[in-house]
Order: C-alpha cells, then structure tokens, then sequence
C-alpha cells in the first residue's frame, strides 16, 4: 500500500522524539500516546482520512520536537523515582540513613 | 562605582581561567598530550564489530522481551511478521528496541529491511559504532 513507508517513517520519528524528554511522565506519556495514536487507526482505510490523519501526526510531531526542547530548558535536575535504578536507590538510601545498627 | 567592581571581578574572573593552561603548559603538559591525544585518538579511530555470537544473543534477547512475542517461537532467523505475528508497527518499536539496546541510530532506509532476527543481527555485526 503506498503511504505505508512514510507512516512507519512518522511513527518511528515519534518514538525517536518521546525519548528525548527529559522527564519520565513526559517520555512515557509521548510513547504511549503514539502507540495508541498509530494503533486506533490502524485498519483505516479511507484515504481522505488517512490523508487527514497523517498531516495531524505531522502537526504533532513538530510540537512534540518542540515541547521536547522546552522541557529541556526548565527541566529539574532532580530525576523521577521512576529514572533511578533500584540499587543505586538503596545505596543512597543507606548511606543517608541517620540510624545504624548500634541503635537499640 | 558597581560596574568597575563589576568589570574587575569579571577580569579576575577571566584571568583566573585563562592561567591554568599557562601553568599546564610548562610543567607536564607534554608528558599528558603525548598519553591523552592517543588514547583519544585511538577511540575514534577504532572500528569495533561486535562479536557475531554476542549480536545474537542479544538480538534475541530484546525479540523475547518484546511483550507480544512468545519467547519460545524466538530463534535466530525468525520472520517478525510471518512467524512471530507481529504488525508493522511493532516492527518499528522493535528495531527502535534494538538501536536503544546497541546505541545506533538506524536510518529509515534501513530500518524499512530490517524485518527478521536475521537481517537485524547481520545490520548490527557489520555497522562500526554499535556497542
């Protein structure tokens, strides 16, 4: 099917995109919206709404490039929980914990 | 008054940068750019191939991770789309998986062929920067 090649282009430049957020929320949000986006319309067949559809996705992809680019500009140096391997979470945990063993 | 104080500290500031290459300059400087600018040097030129067996095995591994693959189906010349069931679009996600896991970026041309374990692993063995 023609057009095809250039869905999958946009699609993949979508998820090319969601991980560039330097926010967890943000990232995992864009990648889950461009999933359920591409999938619900799937099947589609009409090309008037293909055509429709695929000048939306492009819309959108230019401001996902440029929410990406703000986020970075006011984005908190401190990490989401969700960003942070577990043993270095525990590690740190340890090493700020006030009581140790010698504590009854 | 404030913008003299202003204009010194931002020259103190300025000089206080500017000497430390002046110092490295005579003392070892020599003795760490011989050492440093090869071993820079050399990363960049190096074309390092990964290990076929190591490609596979870790192609294989992202195919069984991806949540609607039956990881028992998954062998290393398995069609994505014939013999596992999935879409194009999960095609996409999985050879996005494989440029997070190899840290390349795939152009689109390329990615367009990529529909087998196969393809990927032989994609992969032969392009430089993969890691």
């Amino acid at each position: 099917m023609p057009g095809t090649a250039e869905v999958r282009s946009l699609y993949r430049a979508f998820l090319r995109e969601s991980v560039k957020f330097p926010n967890y929320n943000i990232r995992e949000y864009v990648k889950r919206r461009a999933t359920t986006g591409f999938r619900q319309h799937a099947t589609e067949k009409d090309t008037a709404v293909l055509d429709s559809l695929r000048q939306q996705a492009q819309a959108d992809l230019e401001v996902v490039k440029r929410q990406a680019i703000v986020y970075h500009l006011y984005s908190r140096k401190q990490k989401s929980v969700m960003d942070i391997p577990l043993a270095t979470m525990l590690e740190e945990q340890a090493a700020a914990a006030p009581y140790s063993q010698s504590s009854s | 008054m404030v913008l003299a104080g202003l204009v010194a500290s931002v020259t103190r500031g300025v000089l206080s940068r500017v000497q430390i290459p002046v110092n490295l300059q005579q003392s070892g400087l020599q003795a760490v750019g011989a050492a440093g600018s090869l071993s820079i040097w050399r990363s960049f030129a190096k074309g390092t191939y990964l290990d076929k067996n190591e490609v596979t095995d870790r192609v294989l591994n992202v195919v069984k991770h991806f949540e609607k693959v039956d990881e028992n189906k998954v062998n290393p010349s398995v069609n994505f789309q014939r013999d596992l069931g999935l879409d194009s679009l999960d095609t996409v996600e999985v050879v996005m998986a494989f440029e997070e896991e190899f840290g390349v970026e795939i152009p689109d041309a390329e990615a367009e062929k990529i529909l087998s374990t196969n393809e990927a692993i032989e994609y992969i063995a032969s392009h430089p920067q993969a890691k």
